[in-house]
């Protein structure tokens, strides 16, 4: 390996070691590593440059409209309501408030892009809801943690708008498209843990609710589950881009908790703004930053040497696939997801296609992947804050999560060898052709 | 001290300043969707708009951010250290994000600023000029060092209330 490339693993290794938030230590380690061949002011000159124009892209404002709608929605009453609804559906099942909480996080990943948006929103009502009626607290936020990250695969996703990017143009109507069976195959397989659970345990059965209940929470549930079809349909209707669906969702949410369910105040909506700027400022930094880093390595030409070196590797493209998935899993582990894949993608991607597999389904892929590693010590976003909302541990989590991590790895791999899970959909709309 | 109630007062301007423009943002793409959609005629300029607003709200953001200490991080190893030891390395920590505010934000960001003065630079639809737009990053950068500085001495109080 070149000289610069070990200056930049290791600055960014040391300085993220020392608790520098991540965005600056991929700063840090980049201008580092550009003083090997470029000049100090230049160097400079470009981060700054790159980290502004990597921000400069239309389809990324649907970023900060997503974040801002999932905000409303948690605070608003509408996680609330698909909580009710989805208890009218699954509760009476044995170990029923365990399913309750996987299908209210994957109907909360189908109207937001955020999964952290869904572990507050449904975690804080259903990890004390479940506690009380004698499941373990641990079970309940392993199970919240890791069915809100379907969410991410569940359109709207702002991770796959990124990766619209990342990957120079995978279109982002088709992408969404394709997140909805992988997302359904993933609260599925969470959704098996669970009945195995319930079998071993004994879980308790949920009452059976009469029909007024039934028709009285479905019709509650209903305009929240509206969004579903004005964001998405939209979408692929071609009548919306993503970021014009993604203001259109900012002011359902807003109307809908504000005049409708009346459980956000005008007061408020000045902090849910702020608290929506500090998440897009999180994200758009990273983004900048990884933009310059990800422009920096292809500077080096290190893409074309991680393919080639993958492709001497094996010529087997089920081990390639195995082998890049595993290298994911371990990014995963130590990095947040953004950075992953602005910083991966073009890495990876090229080597996908060479073996035969399409931008769109390597796509989501690589999220679901991703996925696995928020969920995981020690950078796990979703993780904290499943915790913090529990008041756990993070160690205490780790056995339960166990069965977990095996349920999505299991999914990741149908979706890593059946490409038709991911493109059969956007196929069908006419969104993506092979 | 002083110097702490006036970053106190920067800090809420900022907070103020940023939810604002995010407010803002929100008004300008739903005047694109409107004027797309029900008025026939979309406009030109919104698109533009959004995307100086945008930049703006991530960086001051960013600095806003970083006082609360709400950037992502990993913290397994800092929290794994006591006493000293820590309060070095969290000191070392700050010091690297003064750094990158004052390379790559402040004088980087200035540099930029000035070429896109030298070369005139204007948008496309707007015609502003490109220069007003990007001395958000050295402003930011101003910002983030400011709060660099305010972490990096109350540590240092913090330490020497350790030592009593």
């Amino acid at each position: 390996m070149d000289i610069p490339v070990i200056v930049l693993l290791l600055t960014f290794v040391v300085l993220l070691l020392m608790h520098v938030p991540i965005s600056i230590s991929i700063a840090m380690a980049t201008l580092f590593a550009m003083l090997f061949t470029i000049d100090f002011m230049p160097a400079a000159t470009t981060l700054a440059q790159r980290m502004a124009s990597g921000v400069d892209s239309f389809a990324l404002l649907a970023i900060p409209f997503f974040i801002l709608s999932g905000l409303l929605m948690g605070r608003g009453g509408i996680a609330h309501r698909l909580i009710e609804f989805a208890k009218v559906i699954v509760g009476m099942l044995p170990g029923g408030l365990a399913f309750v909480n996987i299908i209210s996080c994957t109907l909360f990943g189908a109207i937001s892009g955020s999964s952290v948006a869904a572990t507050s929103a449904v975690g804080g009502f259903m990890i004390p809801a479940m506690e009380k009626e004698g499941y373990d607290r641990n079970f309940n936020a392993a199970i919240t943690v890791t069915s809100s990250t379907t969410g991410l695969l569940i359109p709207p996703s702002n991770i796959l708008i990124i990766y619209s990017l990342a990957s120079g143009g995978v279109s982002i109507a088709a992408l969404f498209v394709a997140g909805y069976l992988p997302g359904l195959l993933v609260s599925l397989s969470l959704m098996v843990v669970c009945a195995i659970y319930a079998k071993l345990r004994g879980f308790p059965v949920g009452k059976k609710p009469t029909f007024r209940e039934f028709a009285k929470k479905t019709l509650d549930a209903i305009p929240s589950l509206m969004l579903v079809f004005i964001i998405i349909g939209g979408i692929i209707a071609g009548f919306f881009t993503a970021t014009e669906a993604s203001v259109v969702a900012v002011l359902y949410s807003m109307i809908l908790s504000v005049f409708v369910y009346k459980e956000v105040k005008v007061s408020q909506l000045m902090d849910i703004l702020l608290k929506a700027v500090e998440t897009t400022s999180i994200v758009m930094l990273l983004i900048g930053t990884s933009t310059a880093l990800s422009w920096m390595l292809s500077y080096e030409n290190i893409p074309q040497a991680i393919s080639s070196g993958l492709m001497t590797l094996s010529d087997n493209p089920f081990i390639i696939l195995l082998t890049i998935n595993l290298i994911l899993l371990c990014v995963g582990v130590f990095m947040d997801m953004t950075p992953a894949v602005l910083i991966f993608t073009p890495i990876f991607l090229p080597v996908a296609v060479q073996l035969g597999m399409s931008p769109l389904h390597f796509g989501i892929m690589m999220v679901l992947n991703l996925c696995i590693g928020l969920c995981t010590p020690p950078v796990g976003a979703v993780l904290f804050v499943g915790c913090s909302i529990a008041k756990t541990s993070i160690a205490s989590l780790i056995r339960p999560l166990m069965p977990m991590y095996l349920a999505m790895l299991v999914a990741l791999m149908l979706i890593t060898y059946i490409p038709s899970i991911s493109e059969s959909l956007p196929i069908y709309f006419g969104l993506y052709e092979k | 001290m002083i110097l702490k109630k006036i970053i106190q007062k920067i800090d809420w301007v900022v907070a103020k300043f940023v939810a604002i423009l995010m407010g803002l943002l929100v008004v300008d793409v739903t005047w694109q969707v409107v004027s797309r959609f029900l008025l026939n005629s979309p406009s030109v300029y919104t698109e533009e708009v959004a995307l100086f607003l945008v930049l703006w709200i991530a960086l001051l953001g960013a600095a806003y951010t970083y006082r609360k200490g709400a950037h992502l991080g990993l913290d397994i190893v800092v929290n794994k250290l006591e006493g000293k030891s820590k309060v070095y390395v969290q000191k070392a920590a700050e010091v690297v994000c003064l750094a990158f505010a004052l390379l790559i934000m402040v004088y980087g960001g200035f540099e930029l600023v000035l070429l896109n003065i030298q070369l005139e630079q204007t948008s496309a639809a707007l015609q502003m000029k490109v220069w007003i737009v990007y001395s958000v990053i050295p402003l930011s950068g101003v910002l983030i060092s400011l709060y660099a500085l305010e972490r990096i001495f109350s540590d240092v109080d913090e330490m020497n209330s350790e030592q009593i």
